[in-house]
This record gives C-alpha cells, structure tokens and sequence, in this order.
C-alpha cells in the first residue's frame, strides 16, 4: 500500500503493509526531535531574537548561519563547531549536562593527549577496583598506570 | 541469499531475555561537510577515501565495501531488517554505502547522517565485547583517515547529541512477562533520568513489536565509552532482574495453568494459521519464545525463534522466494513458512 503525501512541494512517499496502513492517519504532532533540537539553539529567554551580530555570522567552509542550525538542529561541517561555539555551548549542556569531552582521543595528532586520557581512565578504574576491594586487578591498573605515565613524562613511543 | 546476520542466529549471553547488543560510533573525515551539508563531488570523495582504507580492516576478517545505489531494493531492505543498517540508509541510496564483514556483524555506513557509522552487533549481552571491537576498528581507520575531532567538543557529529565520544551502546530486550504484567512502563519509564532512552526494535519512531524494547545511552559528553557503557550494563542487570521475576511470576501455583493456556494458544495459532500478518507473527512469536525459555514449550532448536524473527520479515520472504510478492501472498507464505519450521523441530 501506498501512501503519498505532498507537504510544501516535497513529495514524501510511505509503503505500508496493510496491516500498518489501517492504523496510519497523516495526523502529525509535530512532536520530533528535530524540532526539540531546533528550539534549544533559540537564544536566552523566549522571545528574545538574536542580535544582528550573531545573524550575520557565518561559517565560511559550509555556508550554513545560526538561522540554519535553529532551523533543522544539525550542524554543516565540522567548522561549524567553532564558528557558533557561544551559541552551542549551553545546548550542550542541556542535552548532556556538560559541555566537555571525555572520551577517547585520536591517536594521530594526538598522541600526548590520548595517553593522558588513558591515565585518566585507568585511575579512575584502580580506584573503582579499590573501592570493590578487588586488589590483583588493582595492580595490574597500578602496573599499566606506571607504563603509561613514564610513557607520557618520556615521551618513549609517541 | 546471504546468510542471516549472526547476531540473530545466536543466542548469546543471557539470550532468554537479552536478543543483541550494538556499539555505534559516528566519525567524520575532517575538511569535508556533513553529508547532509556535502556536494555531489565531495559525498563521491567520502566514499573514495572510505572504499581505499577498507583493505586495512583484514586483520579483522574479510569486508565487503557496497554501494548502495548498485544494490537492488529488496538486498537494500534485506540489511535494513537485520539492523545492519539503518532505514534512513536506504532512502535516496545515491552517494551512501556500507562496509560489512563476512559473519555480518560489523556494518560501517558511509554517508548516512554522518560521513561513517561504525556499527558492531553482538548475540545476547555482549556490551563490553561489542565496545571493544567498535574501538579497534575505529583505531584502524583512524590510522589512515582524519576524523573531525576536538579537544574540548571530542568527535564532531552531524547532530549536537552525538557529539564527544559519539558513541551510542544499545541492548535488545525480549520482556514479554513485564509486558503481559504491564509493568514496562514502570520499570523502564525512568530510564530517562539516568541519560538512557528506550525505543522499539526498528529504531527512531518505530513502536513496540514482538516485546522487543532497546535501551540506549543518550549522553554522548562528559563521560568517558568505559563509563558509558558500564553504566549501560548496570540499567540492564535491573531489567534482566526484573523480567526474571516477572517470569517466575507467572509460572507460580495458581498463574500456571492461564500462563500455559496463553502461550500453548498462541504455539497453536503459530503451528496451524494459513494467512498471518508480520505483525501478529512477531506478537505470536514472542509468547513462543518465552514458552520455550521457560521451559513450558519444548523445541529441539531454540535459536531457531530468533532467526524466524526475521526470516519472516516481508524482504526476507520476498527474497527467500526470489520476486516480489503481493501482500496477501507473503502473508500466505509467512503462515506456512512458521508452520514448517515448527513442524520440523517440536
């Protein structure tokens, strides 16, 4: 079965089975995440517009202006990051409830850092094992520890 | 006809209740707009530089780069019933491709949302394992690809929810006794506190099917993958408890007799409808499936349930019989497909 549905000329088309078409109605809530994502990059209080300043901005390598991201919640390229940092920074927030990554680092062009941050992970693991009192795994986090921070101070295969 | 993925032939680890785990991590090449954002020539370079790397993946198993937009429509929606990729993936199948390994349970699409979504599937609860491999192909690649990358932001994503480690884990759960005792809501309704979402088995906006509900991480920054997927694994233990109870539940003194009324029923729908609908297969399927975990119904093969799940999915059958079939054929075919293969194994 076939749904066809033409919403500001764009032609969207559905197949149904008939099972699934009998409980389909183009009723739409407008209830998506696209249009929660949107409505977290609209500036401080509602009803506050954005300054022309911020209008105007622009990322160079994709074109795209705040107005844009508002629009459809997603980013361009990854120039955009930086560009609308101010902007982004406290959707962030409100999306993770921080604004600072964590994760894993990239080797290549990384490779101070990734370490750095692999420290991190095993201390936090040691202290984890610590708190659980299983002491072998905690030395074998202890041995791996003392590896990667002569690694780090040495610079020794980076 | 490819094998099913192995990650629904299998039962895995704790595979009564859990069906799969999936580890996705998007990555973007640096310099090159997101595909939403990307020209024609520069989609092409993504592909390029994805298609010229795939030979680095060896030491994992042998992969098969395929574009999208040379592969007809029924192996597109073949993929797509066995979450390998996403149904987003097949619309538009122009510029996009996937990267699949040999037992089908890792699949990298290129140009879906962002330029790679590396996807790693894994039979029954497998968090850790199904996070390990994601990262190490993903150290693979990342040796012969710049990927979009801050010190402050992590990985940079299409979409601002991604961004950071723009890992999203997930487990599959067959709760069909915290359903029949309408307890879902109460157990998984505050998921979202925690920074977990819960979703149907066919991803965003798809409804429940078959009892199937899949549990996903939502925080993407802030917390390292080793926290993320630990904390995952903890949310999971709770519902694995949960659905247990619910099970012993139902199989005490006096619930037996209606709970073994209600699955035998649905096990005789199964073993004798003539025309059956996809959808009141899965629901049928799922009371099978817990009649065989609970011991109520015997089958010589249990994994078998799981790999009529999808066998029985319209592209499936369609594929199994080598055309595209009217609706009223495939649920004919459904119908005597089911009943073959129990028939073979009771």
């Amino acid at each position: 079965m076939k749904f066809v549905q033409i919403e500001n000329n764009n032609k969207t088309e559905l197949r149904l089975c008939q099972a699934c078409a009998q409980g389909y109605t183009s009723f739409s809530t407008g209830f998506n995440l696209q249009h929660l994502l949107s409505s977290m990059f609209q500036t401080g209080n509602v009803g506050q517009s954005l300054s022309p300043s911020q209008q105007l901005k622009q990322c160079p390598t994709c074109g795209r202006t705040i107005l844009d991201v508002q629009k459809t919640g997603r980013f361009g390229c990854s120039s955009c990051y930086e560009v609308f940092k101010d902007e982004l920074s406290p959707v962030l927030r409100r999306l993770h409830g921080s604004s600072t990554h964590m994760g894993k680092v990239p080797a290549r062009g990384y490779p101070k850092a990734r370490i750095a941050r692999q420290i991190e992970e095993l201390r936090r693991r040691l202290q984890e094992c610590v708190r659980l009192e299983k002491y072998e795994q905690a030395a074998k986090y202890r041995d791996e520890l003392h590896m990667l921070e002569k690694q780090l101070a040495g610079g020794e295969g980076v | 006809m490819k094998n099913i993925a192995s990650w629904m032939k299998q039962g895995g680890p704790e595979g009564d209740i859990v069906l799969g785990t999936r580890c996705r991590l998007a990555r973007n090449l640096q310099g090159i707009p997101f595909p939403e954002a990307a020209s024609r020539d520069q989609l092409r370079e993504v592909l390029q530089q994805v298609e010229n790397v795939v030979p680095r993946l060896q030491s994992l198993g042998s992969f098969t780069y395929l574009e999208m937009g040379t592969m007809d429509t029924l192996d597109r929606q073949i993929l797509a019933e066995e979450h390998l990729i996403s149904p987003s993936h097949i619309q538009n199948p122009q510029h996009k491709a996937v990267i699949l390994n040999d037992t089908s349970n890792v699949s990298i699409m290129v140009n879906e949302e962002d330029h790679l979504r590396i996807q790693v599937l894994k039979p029954g609860l497998q968090t850790e394992a199904a996070w390990q491999l994601a990262t190490k192909i993903d150290d693979l690649l990342e040796e012969h690809l710049d990927f979009a990358f801050d010190m402050q932001t992590g990985y940079l994503t299409s979409c601002p929810t991604n961004v950071g480690t723009a890992l999203r884990a997930s487990v599959m759960f067959h709760l069909p006794a915290l359903r029949r005792l309408k307890k879902v809501q109460e157990v998984l309704g505050a998921v979202s506190k925690f920074g977990l979402t819960v979703r149907g088995l066919y991803g965003e906006g798809s409804d429940v099917r078959g009892n199937v509900f899949q549990l996903s991480n939502q925080i993407t920054l802030g917390q390292s993958e080793e926290e993320t997927i630990e904390h995952l694994a903890r949310f999971t233990d709770q519902i694995l408890h949960s659905e247990r109870q619910a099970r012993e539940y139902l199989l005490e003194e006096d619930r037996r007799l209606e709970t073994e009324d209600w699955l035998f029923r649905s096990y005789g729908i199964l073993s004798n409808a003539r025309t059956i609908t996809s959808l009141e297969a899965m629901e049928l399927l799922s009371d099978l499936k817990l009649g065989v975990d609970l011991g109520v119904i015997e089958l010589s093969d249990r994994e078998l349930l799981k790999q009529l799940m999808v066998q029985i999915r319209s592209a499936h059958l369609q594929k199994m019989m080598g055309q595209e079939l009217p609706v009223q054929e495939r649920d004919r075919l459904r119908a005597s497909l089911i009943r073959d293969t129990l028939r073979s194994k009771s």
